[in-house]
């Protein structure tokens, strides 16, 4: 018995000595998280950001504490995208959240339905931030009813891209790309080689790569959302038409099962357009840094996506925005931040490191030179006419409905118009609840 | 700490100072065990019960949201990806499972053949369940592409009609299932030692009998490994019902084509986290645990009717 109390108290006492090591192991860092010797504040900062792009960040960062020596950023690593959401919303859910994050401005408006992040209309107002210095898309995907709630950075727009070589072959001027869509699909006719049943090169599939039905609608002209009435218009009678061109062509080039192709679409050098399976497709400003990293000799150009006038050119854009989620305990200095990053100053130090990415800042990139790439510039060129996706709280339902849509009317099950309604119907109805 | 209760349960004659121990080394049992205890009640079960209470509100995580009554649980019924989600996984479950077990016993059976080498084959059939979903996503997305991957070149290169596999709405959850198969290596392994649990002499005694491969397979093998196969069944309907980290990589979150991949616990997961309805997924949440709970309640039941146990 007496062996047997000696032993628990010498268990008792490596599990204290166990305890107090992790206890001092933690504390340091404790103490350093207040941080504010000196009259210095330190903000928290979340950010996804690997490789050069975390270089950029740090060069921006470094930047920053350089002019405002009072603040000092700490760069916490969350994992890009969907991990990193999850994070920031237990945070703020917990009432601990980073004062600064990195955020897909197309989640302002549920977010800020969500009353998750931080009002900052009255200080933009205060410092003279206005949506002059932007892009107007992306100011507007910024804003969620009349208020603002993140500075927006990064951009992207959407282009047809389309293999020289392959028109060539197929007899068609490289330097005279499809403007309608009549073009086009008489270009994709040409371009299409089929072995028997298999396919030897695919001329185009409208919805591959970036080919969204937002891009689509928009170039024939639609309308998805009424800012004045706050009414969802996904079945306007120009998006039905650009949905019903979709899958007219997908059946007539027997490629509506081809989507898992889609899924398939490989990163990098697997990619279908780079390996010359596919000759067109509608992909974002990003694909120009792949073809130059895995084929730099591949023969290709971009155009504007093509319309049924062969006028009015669009295209819509997405990107990121810098927040302060709601419950950040340094609002003031986090603001001085975004402040930062989100204007030029901040920006042309950002966007230097990383010459293939897009400021929403149309003179930081004329700053920084990005119309000097003849392909680049062709994106920049098209950004004033570019649209962003509505801010509403269920955006994503919205996106969801939108695809599940297209494929259906794709696949031939209900026409445009029923599966448009029925998409209009769902978002309207999840929307009440806002109202 | 369970041989300790036992030793001063077994001896009724325990004087006060034992006793007075026997609860003193109680308390330091359930000191020890302190960690775990905690972690289960405040991870764990009060998650489990919050979320009761959380599917009879509106709950988003970011606001408390209000008492709805059984207003989540008719919404759900009234929704249409809801009943599409409930068909995908339970075409799953239904071919995945009986598939995984004949094919996991098939070849525990192959790899428990005395060959030469044979630490290799188990190694090479174990291997593809290291491979990470993400990874074993894209890579049957290529060896499937309909244009051009492998398995259709060779198919058509025999002259067979080729079937498009993810792209088509017939053959998506028939490619997925192909897919998961190829990582059934964990439940080999189980077989594996399963089937080196049957004494020999079992198998002896059948040969001197006179009973050829396929009689002791069906009265000796089959009848003995009935142990594993129920837990590996079990197991199996549990993890099919729950199937989502290959199918929403692969479709980025989508379900494409057509929501022919949507399953029970990717639209759960929309809801919960990116359409914030966290009570509708609790609803949600709580109607897969009856499902599966039932489900696992009729394989036990049926269970000692063909589950035979050694030395029964």
């Amino acid at each position: 018995m007496k062996i047997r109390g000696k032993k628990v108290s010498i268990f008792n006492l490596t599990l204290f000595l166990i305890f107090s090591l992790v206890l001092t192991a933690c504390s340091p860092e404790e103490s350093s998280g207040g941080g504010n010797a000196e009259g210095t504040t330190e903000i928290t900062f979340w950010h996804g950001a690997t490789d050069i792009s975390l270089q950029a960040l740090k060069k921006m960062v470094a930047a920053f504490e350089e002019k405002n020596p009072d603040i000092k950023v700490k760069m916490v690593y969350t994992e890009a995208s969907e991990g990193a959401d999850q994070k920031l919303l237990t945070a703020v859910a917990g009432g601990n959240p980073p004062d600064v994050a990195l955020f897909d401005r197309f989640k302002v408006g549920t977010w800020a339905a969500q009353d998750a992040l931080t009002d900052l209309t009255d200080m933009a107002a205060a410092d003279d931030i206005t949506e002059d210095i932007y892009y107007p898309y992306a100011w507007e995907e910024a804003n969620y009813q009349g208020k603002l709630y993140g500075l927006p950075y990064t951009t992207d727009s959407r282009m047809l891209y389309y293999n020289k070589d392959h028109f060539e072959e197929a007899g068609l001027d490289p330097e005279n790309p499809p403007k309608t869509v009549q073009e086009l699909e008489a270009a994709a006719e040409k371009l299409t080689k089929k072995d028997g049943s298999r396919f030897k090169q695919i001329g185009f599939i409208p919805w591959y790569g970036q080919g969204w039905l937002y891009g689509w609608g928009w170039s024939f002209g639609g309308e998805f959302y009424n800012k004045e009435t706050g009414e969802v218009t996904a079945n306007d009678p120009k998006i039905v038409e650009a949905l019903t061109w979709m899958a007219d062509v997908a059946q007539k080039f027997g490629v509506e099962d081809i989507a898992g192709f889609e899924s398939s679409a490989g990163s990098g050098a697997m990619d279908p357009f780079i390996s010359g399976q596919i000759s067109m497709k509608v992909d974002g400003n990003w694909t120009i840094s792949a073809i130059e990293k895995y084929k730099p000799d591949l023969n290709y150009g971009v155009t504007p996506i093509p319309t049924p006038t062969g006028t009015d050119f669009t295209t819509w854009s997405g990107g990121h925005a810098v927040i302060i989620p709601k419950g950040a305990k340094n609002v003031e200095a986090a603001w001085e931040f975004v402040k930062f990053f989100g204007t030029e100053e901040g920006q042309e130090v950002y966007f230097a490191e990383l010459p293939g990415d897009l400021s929403v800042i149309p003179t930081v990139n004329e700053k920084l030179g990005r119309g000097d790439n003849p392909m680049l510039k062709q994106f920049i060129d098209i950004l004033p006419n570019s649209h962003s996706r509505p801010v509403i709280p269920e955006g994503q339902l919205m996106w969801n409905e939108l695809v599940d849509a297209r494929e259906n009317t794709v696949r031939g099950k209900g026409t445009a118009q029923e599966n448009l309604d029925k998409a209009t119907e769902a978002v309207t109805k999840a929307l009440e609840k806002y109202k | 700490m369970a041989e300790v209760t036992k030793g001063t349960r077994i001896q009724p004659s325990v004087g006060v100072k034992q006793k007075k121990l026997s609860t003193k080394s109680n308390l330091h049992g359930w000191l020890f065990a302190s960690p775990w205890i905690i972690g289960l009640l405040v991870f764990f079960a009060f998650p489990l019960i919050a979320s009761i209470y959380f599917s009879f509100t509106s709950y988003s995580i970011l606001q408390p949201g209000e008492f709805v009554g059984f207003q989540n649980y008719h919404e759900l019924f009234k929704d249409d990806l809801f009943w599409k989600s409930i068909y995908n996984t339970i075409y799953f479950t239904i071919f995945f499972v009986p598939l995984s077990i004949i094919f996991g016993v098939a070849l525990a059976m192959m790899l428990n053949m005395k060959v030469k080498g044979m630490g290799i084959y188990r190694t090479i059939f174990f291997l593809p369940t290291l491979v990470p979903h993400v990874a074993l996503a894209v890579l049957w997305m290529w060896l499937l592409n309909p244009g051009f991957g492998l398995i259709n070149g060779i198919l058509d290169m025999i002259g067979l009609q080729v079937p498009n596999w993810l792209g088509s709405e017939t053959w998506s959850k028939p490619s997925l299932i192909l897919m998961s198969l190829w990582g059934i290596g964990q439940s080999v392994i189980i077989y594996l030692a399963g089937l080196n649990d049957i004494p020999e002499e079992f198998y002896e005694a059948a040969e001197v009998d006179g009973a050829n491969w396929w009689q002791k397979t069906r009265h000796v093998t089959l009848p003995l490994l009935t142990p594993v196969i129920f837990f590996n069944l079990v197991m199996g309907a549990i993890g099919a019902f729950q199937q989502f980290t290959l199918p929403y990589t692969m479709t980025q979150g989508q379900g494409t084509p057509a929501n022919s991949l949507t399953f029970y616990v990717m639209h759960l997961y929309d809801n919960a986290f990116k359409f914030f309805k966290m009570g509708y997924a609790s609803a949600m949440a709580w109607i897969l645990f009856i499902i599966i709970m039932s489900l696992t309640a009729v394989i036990f039941m049926t269970s000692n009717r063909w589950v035979h146990y050694q030395g029964k």
